[in-house]
């Protein structure tokens, strides 16, 4: 086994010269690639080598009683707007308003795991570079809830 | 901690900081609060648990 190792500077890989990427290679085929415009593309099962699109930010709060963040990740904050409305603030900011948002609520509090519940954007204008404004709400009379589990991703 | 201000429409909005955040409460304020929108940084046991009325909340 060959090993390329830094044990006391960073250890960077330079493929120098312009357009030139940084490729990685398992048995003579391309396993990933960093390409110099900076995208990160590898296999991993997917059968070929391609982009690979990164959950930008994420976070998991409770919005019932005393609303508190569980978890998350390059998010500075959450705005409670009221019942059901809530903004994801960003710590880094997207490039742009086009990315993804993804999001699931959980009710268990009322002990009917079968309670269908929602989750949309607020609006139109609810996605910015830096905040993502959701409303979550009862799934079958779209009047505005709060979930004891809201979890939000953003993906570009 | 929690942020305070009061939204365009009269109602109070509660900006509740990210554990994991590296951000001090003043600079999520800054970065968080709407421009030119005056708020409060209180302890998060003066917000009201109880959201049965959260659409009346208002700020003294």
């Amino acid at each position: 086994m060959s090993t390329v190792k830094s044990s006391s500077e960073d250890l960077t890989l330079n493929a120098d010269g312009s357009g030139n990427d940084v490729v990685i290679q398992g048995n003579g085929t391309n396993t990933a690639t960093i390409t110099a415009e900076g995208l990160l593309k590898y296999n991993s099962g997917y059968g070929s080598v391609a982009t690979a699109y990164g959950c930008r930010a994420w976070v998991n709060f409770n919005g019932t009683g005393t609303v508190a963040i569980r978890g998350s990740g390059n998010v500075s904050s959450i705005t409670d707007n009221g019942l059901g409305d809530y903004t994801v603030n960003f710590t880094t900011a997207m490039p742009d308003a086009n990315f993804n948002v993804v999001g699931m609520v959980c009710a268990t509090s009322d002990g009917n795991k079968s309670s269908l519940r929602g989750i949309s954007l607020y609006g139109p204008a609810s996605i910015t570079t830096t905040t993502a404004r959701i409303r979550t709400m009862n799934g079958i009379n779209t009047a505005a809830y709060d979930a004891e589990t809201t979890s939000v991703s953003i993906f570009r | 901690m929690r942020i305070i201000y009061e939204t365009e429409e009269g109602g109070v909005a509660v900006i509740i900081p990210a554990p994991e955040c590296n951000l001090t409460i003043e600079e999520i304020a800054a970065k968080d609060v709407p421009k030119g929108v005056s708020y409060h940084i209180v302890d998060a046991s003066e917000v009201p648990s109880d959201r049965t009325f959260r659409g009346a909340w208002s700020w003294e």
